[in-house]
């Protein structure tokens, strides 16, 4: 049950990175750092309670979205869903996580909403940390005693759960710039349009003209945390893409997944769609983020 | 009709500008000197069971607060939240048999959110926090959610006047059989060549308007009761609350604040009973209680879920014999419009195709669900999703075209209306299914779609509906409305109409600027304060305009006639001879003799008497024309709406890739606003037939009484939409109108359920129609095949 009061916190308001990884020093689990706020406000109105709230407002330089073509990609802690859309660079070449960005929430949620706050709520539905999961990446944590990387791949680890301690601050997220070939694409069932997924996919493909050199595969909403699908990854890696391939991979994803029931959908109703959505949104990738 | 000078007009809205700037006044934005504020402690752990203890004591001791309430701490009477008893005269309310049931606080829980106490405090914080600590402990009892678990003969009875926990059933005395009905259901199914018949669930959708409850009450030094409300029904809910707490209606004060959409949430009290329960104990200061979504989801009426059978006959030639149905709804925890809808159901049934004979049985069960009551349409949309599908089932087996069938067979201008014995006395319901057959070209794609093969297939379908304006005879349509002439020839219409954003107090204000001849600038709305206006049953059933434009009609003829008389005095002339044209009264062929209705109007109050003579000029007083309306009819409001859609036959993805509205609304009195309750009526029956409804779990604990679970379609869900007006002057409604605020969410539901089927094949028989059901239905059909 939500309330129209939410519980005593004080707000602190770091000026710097340093200022901030000494907060959480100091405060450790009694405080939770404040992005956009979409996820953190939503938890204070139910039943969530914390000491401190150390927001990144006021935080300098990590409103950054850069693109190298050698570096890659490079996501700061408040960089926004608006500034993924308004990016040419991402749209050109991580049109997965530009395609995610385009239909998550709402306008208003979009401009305040972060995508490493997307990345830090960990939840198993997460649009755009799916679609960088699929991309690859490696998140740059620092806390008083120093920096640290982890890779995308090792960061969920239950539900709601991540490997960021809690005296960490999330920098900035790193994604490899792609190499001639790579496709990507993301694509998500909701219930009506401006909805949580109920089911959502991503993959990154390096191909060679038809050839599939090698492939990431992620699912959404099918277990505790996102997955990838080592099994369809197999089949992809050195195939040409095929409509029997399509459909051999289509029948495998169900044994690759474990969803439940819940308010948005069913069980049984996921393991049967979930193979359409991949092949899917592998054509997709293959289309250049034209359906069809 | 000619030459209409505001009526047919698209002018500003009374309300747009403070809405959008957020100038409006909502209760949540009203504070008064000295506010307290209140929060309720509801059960939210089980849907059944019996308070064992409550101990207040340690809430009583927390900071800021002023009171801690208990049942036994506010009046002990019981009371029916819904005012359907006090819009039916007495002998049939004897006959419907409804009761009081309710209380402000209660010690057996029957439904997820019952209130158990209360926390009166200086700061909502406050006040939450002490709630936090009134602690309640629970013997739990068996739950049962749908009419079949409740009637089953050892389920614990929620009334014992109510044996069964059958809350109502169509009374024998009114209704013999126990049935509405005409002919004999049986000998005609004998005579069908044609039987189709099944059974079908329809969804406990929720209005969803956008303010949540917010309530204000003070008992003032005067001991009069005063309550900020933003109820539908102001002066029934008056009456409620004085029949509640033993007051005269004269102690007894509602304020209208602007109201955040009502749909029928607020079609009788909400929680105007606790509010003012609250402040009754603390007199002298305001209190004020603010619902949360969650609250206001669980204490607000929803839609009429439940089971709903139905059985049509037809001969080869397509004649239609029976129709046999029965919707077992599954009530709620509470009594209040169990009768009502249990009706209504089965009268849109019966209003809308010629069978030989038909028999509907309605029947409300108590159920440990949130209550039911009125929501647009009441009753409406369920019959639609069943009636309509089945008639389709029928055509499709008849091999006729469903337009076709329809057009040939519909009920219209003689026949009986929804109430049997009240002929319908306008209908273009033909013109509304041939302009929309042409709109979106029925034919062509009907033809088109008939043998896909692809995983995406499209499919269009056709629903029709009847509906009212306002209730009568069924129901005592009544509106006062006095129209008050200022010196300046300026008038202020006063009377109880309450405008739920509808437009209505917009239309209103059209028809008297049109019926005094006066422009629109010259009205001025006073609603809202029932110290000040007359009686009036309140915003339901699309009545406002129907019912309040007919008193406001009358009462701004009264002023006309009185200032046609006046001037007749003063040209010396017959009223016969006179006409107004600007404002100004002339004598027919003579051009010098008239007289300025201003002229009259500063007579009668600044200069009625020759100061040196004492002499009286013209006729003094000032001009107040007055109007107690009673409709003669219910002029019945007609449309048809056609829907196409796509179906992903991989996923079970529904799309609707257009509609189109064709309405017979009489006149269009504002036609933005009409399209505009169109609109909005639309986007809620797509919602009731592809996405929304009330889940519970096996303990009756609602899993989505809010905004993040419940799925309503927004504006992105919706199709390209076309609403066609079509204007056929009823001749009861003012200036021709007809009602529109329910229509518009009815033949959606239907059409969109037909489309489906046209697309898959298939009929999905319960609501909503989820890409989870779809899938489901096509994957019993290839294993049936093969
Ligand atoms: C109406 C609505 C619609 C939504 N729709 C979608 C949708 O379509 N798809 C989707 O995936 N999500 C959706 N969400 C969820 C939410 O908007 C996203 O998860 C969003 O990306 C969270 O970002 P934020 O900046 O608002 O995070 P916040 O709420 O600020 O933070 C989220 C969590 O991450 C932590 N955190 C944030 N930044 C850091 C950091 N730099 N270092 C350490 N910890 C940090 C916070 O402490 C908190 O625990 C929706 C939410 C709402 C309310």
């Amino acid at each position: 049950m939500t309330s129209r009061v939410m519980a005593e916190f004080d707000l602190l308001l770091p000026y710097s990175v340093s200022e901030a990884v000494t907060l959480l020093a100091s405060h450790g689990d009694k405080a939770a750092v404040l992005a956009g706020g979409t996820d953190l406000l939503v938890a204070l109105k139910f039943d969530y309670a914390v000491e401190n709230i150390i927001s990144l407002a006021q935080v300098p330089g990590l409103d950054k979205l850069t693109y190298d073509p050698e570096g890659g990609l490079t996501i700061g802690a408040r960089v926004t869903l608006v500034d993924i859309l308004k990016s040419a660079d991402v749209k050109e070449h991580y049109p997965a996580l530009w395609q995610a960005a385009k239909v998550f929430a709402t306008p208003q949620l979009r401009n305040t909403a972060t995508v490493l706050g997307n990345i830090l709520r960990a939840s198993p539905a997460g649009d755009c940390s799916l679609a960088l999961y699929a991309l690859g990446g490696t998140l740059t944590l620092e806390s008083a005693s120093g920096r640290r990387e982890v890779d995308l791949d090792d960061f969920w680890l239950s539900y709601g759960v991540t490997a960021r301690k809690n005296d960490e601050l999330a920098i900035a997220l790193q994604v490899p710039a792609p190499q001639a070939g790579q496709k990507s694409a993301f694509r998500r069932m909701t219930r009506v349009t401006e909805d949580l997924s109920k089911l959502n996919a991503a993959v990154c493909l390096q191909m060679d003209g038809d050839k599939c050199l090698s492939a990431r595969v992620a699912m959404g909403c099918v277990g505790p945390t996102l997955v990838r699908l080592p099994k369809v990854e197999k089949i992809l890696r050195q195939a040409g893409i095929t409509p029997d391939l399509l459909q051999e991979i289509s029948d495998t994803v169900a044994s690759e997944i474990a969803p439940i029931d819940d308010i948005r959908s069913s069980a049984d109703y996921r393991l049967k769609v979930a193979g359409v959505l991949v092949k899917r949104v592998i054509m997709l990738a293959l289309n250049g983020g034209n359906d069809q | 009709m000619e030459d209409l000078k505001v009526v047919g007009k698209r002018v500003e809205r009374v309300d747009v500008r403070a809405k959008v700037t957020g100038g409006a006044l909502y209760a949540a934005d009203v504070q008064l000197a000295g506010m307290l504020y209140g929060k309720i402690v509801r059960c939210y752990d089980h849907a059944h069971a019996r308070v064992t203890s409550l101990d207040l004591s340690e809430a009583a001791k927390c900071k800021g607060v002023i009171k801690v309430l208990g049942p036994k701490d506010v009046t002990q009477k019981e009371y029916n939240a819904s005012v359907l008893d006090m819009m039916v005269s007495a002998d049939m309310r004897g006959v419907l048999g409804d009761i009081d049931d309710q209380s402000i606080f209660t010690d057996h829980v029957k439904h997820y959110g019952d209130a158990i106490a209360a926390v009166i405090a200086t700061s909502e914080e406050a006040a939450e926090r002490a709630a936090e600590k009134i602690r309640v402990t629970y013997e739990e009892l068996p739950v049962y959610m749908t009419a079949e678990a409740a009637k089953h003969p050892d389920a614990l009875q929620f009334r014992p006047e109510k044996p069964g926990n059958l809350a109502f059933q169509l009374p024998e005395m009114a209704f013999p059989d126990n049935a509405y009905a005409w002919g004999d259901v049986e000998d005609s199914f004998a005579g069908a060549d044609i039987i189709v018949e099944d059974s079908f669930y329809v969804p406990k959708q929720k209005q969803c308007q956008m303010e949540p409850g917010t309530y204000i009450a003070l008992y003032d030094d005067q001991k009069r009761l005063n309550c900020w409300t933003s109820t539908q029904m102001p002066k029934l809910v008056q009456k409620k609350l004085a029949n509640l707490f033993e007051l005269p209606m004269t102690r007894v004060r509602i304020n209208i604040t602007v109201i955040g959409g009502g749909f029928g949430a607020r079609l009788g009290m909400v929680l105007e009973p606790e509010t003012c329960a609250l402040a009754m104990a603390v007199p002298g200061r305001p209190v004020k209680l603010l619902s949360t979504r969650e609250e206001d989801w669980v204490t607000s009426p929803s839609r009429h879920p439940g089971k709903y059978w139905m059985k049509m006959g037809f001969k080869k030639d397509g004649t239609p014999v029976a129709c046999d149905a029965r919707f077992e709804n599954y009530k709620g925890a509470y009594y209040v419009d169990a009768s009502g809808t249990a009706f209504t159901t089965g009268a849109w049934l019966g209003g809308m195709y010629k069978f030989d004979s038909l028999r509907y049985r309605g029947e409300s069960y108590y159920t440990n669900q949130s209550i039911c009551g009125a929501f647009r349409g009441y009753g409406n949309p369920q019959t639609n999703f069943v009636m309509e599908q089945m008639v389709d089932r029928g055509c499709a087996e008849l091999g006729v075209d469903p337009i076709e069938w329809r057009r040939k067979w519909h009920k219209t201008i003689g026949d009986d209306g929804w109430c049997i014995g009240v002929p319908y006395n306008s209908c273009a319901l033909d013109e509304c299914l041939d302009r929309a057959s042409a709109a979106i070209g029925w034919t062509e794609k009907r033809a088109k779609y008939k043998n896909q093969t692809g995983t995406v297939r499209r499919g269009i379908g056709v629903a029709v509906m009847n509906h009212t304006s306002g209730a009568m005879p069924m129901l005592l349509e009544h509106t006062v409305c006095d129209v008050l002439m200022h010196q300046d020839a300026t008038v202020t219409i006063n009377l109880a109409c309450s405008d739920m954003g509808q437009g209505s107090h917009t239309t209103l204000r059209q028809v008297a600027a049109e019926t005094l001849g006066f422009p629109y600038e010259d009205v001025h709305m006073s609603v809202g304060d029932t110290d000040a206006a007359g009686f009036d049953i309140g915003a339901h059933a699309s009545r406002t305009l129907y019912v309040g434009g007919g008193a406001v009609k009358q009462a701004c003829e009264d002023v006309r006639r009185q200032l046609f008389d006046r001037a007749a005095l003063e040209l010396e002339e017959d009223v016969g001879n006179l006409y107004m044209e600007d404002k100004i009264i002339h004598v027919k062929g003579s051009s010098n003799k008239s007289i300025s209705v201003q002229t009259i109007a500063d007579q009668g109050v600044n200069n009625f008497m020759n100061p040196e003579t004492g002499e009286l000029i013209g006729q003094p007083g000032q001009i107040q024309g007055y109007a107690s309306f009673f409709p003669p009819h219910n002029a019945p409001p007609f449309g048809a709406t056609i829907a196409e859609v796509e179906v992903d036959m991989e996923t079970g993805e529904v799309r609707v890739i257009e509609l189109v509205n064709a309405h017979d609304v009489g006149r269009a009195i504002h036609p933005g606003v009409v399209e505009g309750q169109l609109d909005g009526g639309a986007q809620q029956g797509l919602g009731m037939v592809l996405t929304e409804e009330t889940y519970y779990d096996d303990k009756g604990i609602c899993l989505n009484n809010n905004f993040t679970d419940y799925k309503m379609f927004g504006p992105s869900d919706m199709p390209k939409m076309t609403n066609i007006l079509v204007e056929n002057p009823d001749p009861t409604g003012p200036f021709g109108a007809k009602g529109v605020g329910e229509a518009g969410i009815v033949p959606p539901v239907g059409a969109t359920a037909n489309a489906i089927f046209n697309a898959i094949g298939i009929q999905i028989l319960e609501a909503p129609i989820t890409p989870e059901k779809i899938l489901k239905a096509l994957a019993e059909k290839e294993k049936g095949l093969s």
